[in-house]
């Protein structure tokens, strides 16, 4: 069944109470809600991904349509990751915030090795090895990196069981910021081995590249 | 479905908050919007007068003699509540509060009223009134009078003049690098005052929320007395983010908030998922997130909650970080929720990053 409501005039919170009213009956299979502020889209953005619902909004003249459907349940899980990232969802167009780190030194470990040799396992093996003798060099001279960021397979440098974990941890106790890329952990079957605080996003990494005073990636 | 029931029903008493958009400190103008009206202000210049406007200070400080300055704040907002009594003491509360926050002690308070007589009822003036009052002599001022309109809108507050000495005044500006942040109340009462309005606080959560809303900010500095407190605000209409961006920017200097060391109103995280995010929180959002980094990922509630317009909120205070202990027991004791949220740190003044830990 699809139900259509017309909530314009209203004043928060009364729009959501009411479609929340609707979607609570699970003989209602989509909503189509007429909204006229954007602070009504948003909660009722909020209210459909807090149902696990997939939502979408168009503006209509100087009102918004906010449809929400029941259906579309995979599509729901991609809003899931957007809700994690706030300027996104909020739809805040406001770019990085402004010169946010400082400057400093940022180290921007993007693969798992220090250069690279041929394909073969054994140079592979030597280049990961030069990476970690890397950020050795780095701890003992008393270099201080303002942050080091790790993205693609360079994330596996954070695994516990990698050679490479106990130097980036002497360097995280030093006050280098140790940051890994969430996506990447994902990617490689890693996040659930990472503290939270080490987990960062896109957004984040690209505020440290482009407030640095200078970008090292070995 | 009518839009509106209540005006069906003329014979029945509408409830307070009825007819009110915005509430309490939700009801502020949004800081982007305040700059621009405030920009074509006459400049002030009087070695006396030792706030500036363009600080955002919770109030205004003019020193009498080299020992003491006068304080002089408004605060006047719409019903938050529909039991007038209580929406008088959370007014009172939160006028108060800015005397607090400057470090002084209150004296007296002038109110500020209006009320349309033919929507409601006088008995229900009469309540909001001596709820208000009430709050004053608990704080040891009084009203001393007051001025009431007719209007559209009920819009109840006060005009509260306190006393500091000058060397003792708190401001925005004063944090120094290190400094541990310690906030006085936990967040959330404009998600919880939108749930309220929707019937959806039970019982123990009104309890709390209402605790909170009538908290007086009097307690803080007098059980800290004899700490270096650098810097202190209220945090009100602006939200938790707002304001520790007034205080970063005043005292030239960068800040970090974890999130865990949050304390949040019951349930406010969860109904802040399902949409029950006040207008004023979006417009802070707008106001003040390009000065902000999220560290980590974070669930949208919960930074929805860093900007939710506070009423009558906790203090913030920048302490040494070497007596945050000794002040979060001194807090602790007297049965104040406080935390360690957090601390200045250098870096771009005015910036904030927002990390889980």
């Amino acid at each position: 069944m699809k139900k259509e409501l017309d909530l314009r005039g209203l004043t928060c919170p009364e729009p959501v109470l009411r479609t929340k009213k609707i979607i609570d009956d699970q003989a209602v299979s989509s909503v189509e809600a007429l909204v006229d502020s954007e602070v009504n889209v948003q909660n009722l953005e909020r209210l459909a991904r807090s149902q696990k619902l997939f939502v979408k909004k168009e503006s209509v003249g100087n009102h918004f349509k906010v449809s929400i459907d029941r259906q579309e349940a995979q599509v729901a899980d991609q809003n899931e990751t957007h809700a994690k990232m706030p300027h996104q969802a909020t739809g805040v167009a406001g770019g990085f915030a402004e010169a946010t780190r400082g400057g400093g030194t940022i180290v921007f470990i993007s693969k798992d090795t220090f250069g690279h040799g041929s394909d073969s396992e054994k140079d592979h093996d030597f280049s990961h090895n030069l990476l970690n003798v890397f950020l050795q060099t780095i701890q003992q001279s008393g270099l201080k990196p303002r942050a080091i960021l790790m993205a693609n397979s360079g994330v596996k440098l954070i695994d516990p069981n990698a050679s490479t974990y106990k130097v980036l941890c002497d360097l995280k106790d030093g006050g280098t910021t140790v940051l890994a890329c969430g996506l990447c952990l994902d990617y490689y079957g890693l996040k659930d081995k990472v503290p939270l605080e080490q987990v960062t996003n896109m957004f984040a990494i690209c505020e440290y590249l482009f407030a640095a005073d200078q970008v090292l990636s070995p | 479905m009518t839009t509106k029931p209540e005006k069906d029903k003329p014979e029945e008493t509408p409830r307070l908050t009825s007819n009110v958009k915005a509430a309490g400190c939700a009801a502020k103008i949004s800081a982007h919007e305040l700059k621009q009206i405030l920009a074509g202000l006459p400049k002030i210049y009087d070695a006396n007068l030792l706030t500036s406007i363009t600080n955002f200070e919770d109030a205004a400080v003019y020193k009498l003699h080299d020992d003491q300055a006068v304080i002089q704040t408004v605060d006047f907002f719409p019903p938050v509540v529909d039991d007038p009594y209580l929406f008088g003491q959370v007014a009172a509360t939160n006028a108060l509060s800015d005397i607090y926050a400057m470090g002084g002690t209150p004296l007296l308070a002038l109110a500020i009223f209006c009320f349309p007589t033919c929507d409601y009822p006088l008995s229900m003036a009469a309540e909001i009134l001596r709820g208000g009052a009430d709050q004053i002599v608990k704080a040891g001022a009084m009203v001393a009078g007051g001025h009431s309109i007719q209007g559209s809108e009920v819009l109840y507050g006060l005009a509260v003049t306190g006393l500091v000495h000058p060397g003792k005044m708190l401001t925005n500006g004063g944090a120094k690098s290190g400094d541990a942040i310690v906030l006085t109340k936990a967040l959330g009462t404009g998600v919880s005052l939108l749930a309220l309005k929707a019937d959806l606080l039970d019982h123990e959560e009104q309890a709390r929320l209402f605790s909170s809303l009538t908290t007086l900010n009097n307690r803080p500095l007098s059980v800290l007395n004899g700490i270096d407190i650098h810097a202190c605000t209220d945090v009100t209409g602006f939200g938790l983010i707002g304001h520790i961006h007034e205080m970063t920017k005043a005292s030239k200097l960068a800040a970090s908030i974890s999130i865990n060391k949050l304390r949040f109103l019951p349930s406010c995280l969860e109904l802040a998922k399902e949409g029950l995010v006040p207008a004023g929180s979006y417009a802070n959002r707008k106001s003040f997130e390009s000065n902000v980094s999220y560290i980590n990922d974070l669930p949208l509630e919960v930074t929805d909650l860093i900007y939710d317009p506070q009423t009558s909120g906790g203090l913030l205070l920048a302490v040494r970080a070497d007596q945050v202990d000794e002040v979060l027991k001194r807090l602790g004791d007297d049965k104040i929720e406080a935390s360690h949220i957090g601390q200045f740190l250098e870096g771009i003044p005015g910036h904030i990053d927002v990390t889980i830990h």
